[in-house]
């Protein structure tokens, strides 16, 4: 029952990984533009398809593959902020919410049109797992773990390092003030929906590396990125990173005593007690 | 000549409200020029107009010549006029250093050297540089905002309310700092409740009913003035001399006739007035 333990932590440990950096997308989405972006599962799911298409179709690798991911996911992000999202600005968050869950069936139900319903999988080798006594991991879930911590160690240094990863963090913290200086909050707004949209895309290529992609690959992503966002607090990054982490350990968890199909329920579970207990997540900032 | 002009500047929040009616103000090269009177006034509303926060209906701004009628706030920032706001004028988030670098965002090569300038003025800062915003006291915000204005090496900078919420001697070292400032050659313009201490650290004031201004002149005439004083000051003749604010008061000839006057007399120089009262 130990090694069982272990073992679910240890699985958690990867897909929490990978589930932050989709986490980490809408979060910012959200800290910036103030609108939770419920396309970030379709873009996850346009993500998966531009990598496949780098990867099986034009034979890339893998790491070129994840280049059209982050591009292609981020590109349709920016396009659906603008066609569709930021002419209902006036109208509020919620109005946006609403049109970001249409602009998501709607991009979810282009890749059908484009791809088919079928299942596509990725051409990577297969490979034996990797043994530690009783644990074992799959060397692609280490590569993909690997891919995940460097992405966030970019967008940390982006953000911390560059005027305009600095910019985006004060844009979200003071809005107003951040005009004042001389930020211009269209430019600030663009780049944090590529980033955000981009992020989601390498997310789901990441979550169609272990398993494959389809049509549903985001919309599957989708609550426990939320989940995972609320959880540390929206619009605190660490909070999504620390958020995704618990998720996926507790999702994996619940595997062991549950049948798997509950695990979907975790998500909502854990939106419900936050919202409930702490409203402002682990490391959101109480309002008023 | 003087290097901020505001002639007969009109608007408010919306386009139809008009809060501010026609104000004119100026300010040179290193005097501190203070805008007092009750709440609503619309001291706070001017500051925003004439620095692009909110858009002007009618009237002109310039700054050194330049006109900046209308025009963003990054405009306006570039033609030299910095606004501190009286709240969340700091980036909690960002740690001193980057709130600095904030300063002069549209300038980023100049970051080091400015902030050097700006650590030296204000060592404190230098001494806290890695914390966080938020953690700074409501003393320390306000240097820190003064700060990240300073960054943009202002000619005009147009203080809202800088010592709301602090302690006298905390709001007694900040004027301190801003007569600095002055001393430097900058333009100070400064929306204040603590309307006697203002008065006592500019060389000029404005007294602002209703969105237009009912009296001007160097900041001793405003403070000897008897009408004034006992409409705007609570009777207070100077430091030590406090009495208590009258319940009503005729409104001077002159002034325009604004019903709110006599009871908002009180919140006019409300904190400092309070705690000096016996």
């Amino acid at each position: 029952m130990l090694s069982s333990i272990v073992q679910a932590l240890l699985n958690g440990l990867v897909s929490g990984t990978i589930l932050a950096v989709p986490a980490i997308g809408f979060t910012a989405i959200f800290a910036v533009l103030r609108y939770p972006n419920f396309a970030i599962g379709s873009l996850a799911t346009i993500g998966a398809y531009a990598g496949w298409y780098a990867n099986v179709r034009l034979g890339w690798p893998l790491e070129a593959s994840f280049a059209l991911a982050f591009l292609g996911a981020g590109i349709a992000a920016v396009s659906a902020e603008w066609l569709a999202v930021r002419p209902l600005e006036k109208s509020g968050a919620l109005m946006m919410a609403i049109c970001s869950l249409a602009v998501g069936i709607v991009l979810e139900n282009m890749v059908r049109f484009g791809f088919g319903n079928d299942p596509r999988g990725f051409n990577v080798p297969l490979m034996r797992d990797i043994r530690f006594g009783d644990l074992r991991i799959s060397p692609q879930q280490v590569e993909n773990f690997a891919v995940a911590l460097v992405l966030m160690a970019l967008l940390w240094a982006a953000l911390n390092f560059t005027r305009m990863g600095r910019a985006m963090r004060a844009t979200a913290d003071n809005p107003d003030l951040a005009r004042l200086k001389g930020v211009e909050p269209a430019t600030v707004a663009a780049i944090t929906v590529v980033v955000g949209g981009g992020l989601a895309g390498v997310g789901g290529m990441l979550v169609a590396l272990d398993t494959a992609a389809d049509p549903l690959t985001g919309f599957r992503l989708i609550l426990s990125v939320f989940a995972a966002a609320v959880l540390g607090g929206l619009g605190s990054i660490p909070g999504a990173v620390v958020g995704a982490l618990l998720i996926g350990m507790v999702e994996e968890l619940t595997v062991l005593l549950l049948a798997p199909n509950y695990r979907t329920a975790i998500g909502f579970v854990v939106i419900l007690i936050v919202l409930t207990i702490r409203p402002s997540g682990l490391f959101g900032e109480k309002s008023g | 000549m003087s290097v901020l002009v505001i002639e007969r500047l009109v608007g408010g929040y919306a386009s139809a409200d008009h809060i501010v009616k026609g104000v004119s103000m100026t300010a040179d090269a290193g005097e501190m020029v203070a805008i007092i009177g009750p709440n609503g006034a619309g001291k706070s509303t001017a500051l925003k107009l004439a620095t692009g926060l909110l858009r002007a209906s009618a009237g002109k701004v310039s700054v050194a010549g330049v006109d900046v009628t209308g025009a963003s706030p990054q405009a306006v920032l570039a033609a030299g006029l910095v606004l501190v706001p009286q709240e969340r004028n700091v980036f909690a988030a960002l740690s001193i250093e980057e709130n600095l670098a904030m300063g002069c965002y549209t300038t980023p090569g100049q970051v080091r050297q400015r902030r050097e300038a700006v650590y030296a003025r204000l060592p404190l800062l230098a001494e806290r540089r890695r914390s966080l915003g938020r953690m700074l006291s409501g003393g320390q915000r306000q240097l820190l905002a003064m700060g990240i204005a300073l960054m943009a090496e202002p000619r005009v900078l147009a203080l809202d309310e800088p010592t709301a919420g602090l302690s006298p001697k905390a709001a007694s070292e900040l004027f301190g700092s801003i007569r600095g400032l002055a001393g430097d050659g900058v333009a100070i313009i400064m929306v204040e409740q603590n309307a006697i201490e203002a008065l006592d650290v500019c060389d000029r004031g404005y007294v602002l009913v209703d969105g237009q201004v009912v009296r001007e002149g160097a900041a001793s005439a405003i403070v000897a003035d008897e009408d004034i004083r006992r409409l705007f000051l609570g009777g207070r003749k100077g430091h030590g001399q406090a009495g208590p604010a009258p319940q009503s008061s005729p409104v001077p000839a002159g002034m325009p006739a604004a019903s709110s006057i006599a009871t908002s007399t009180a919140t006019a120089s409300t904190p400092s007035q309070q705690e000096r009262q016996p």
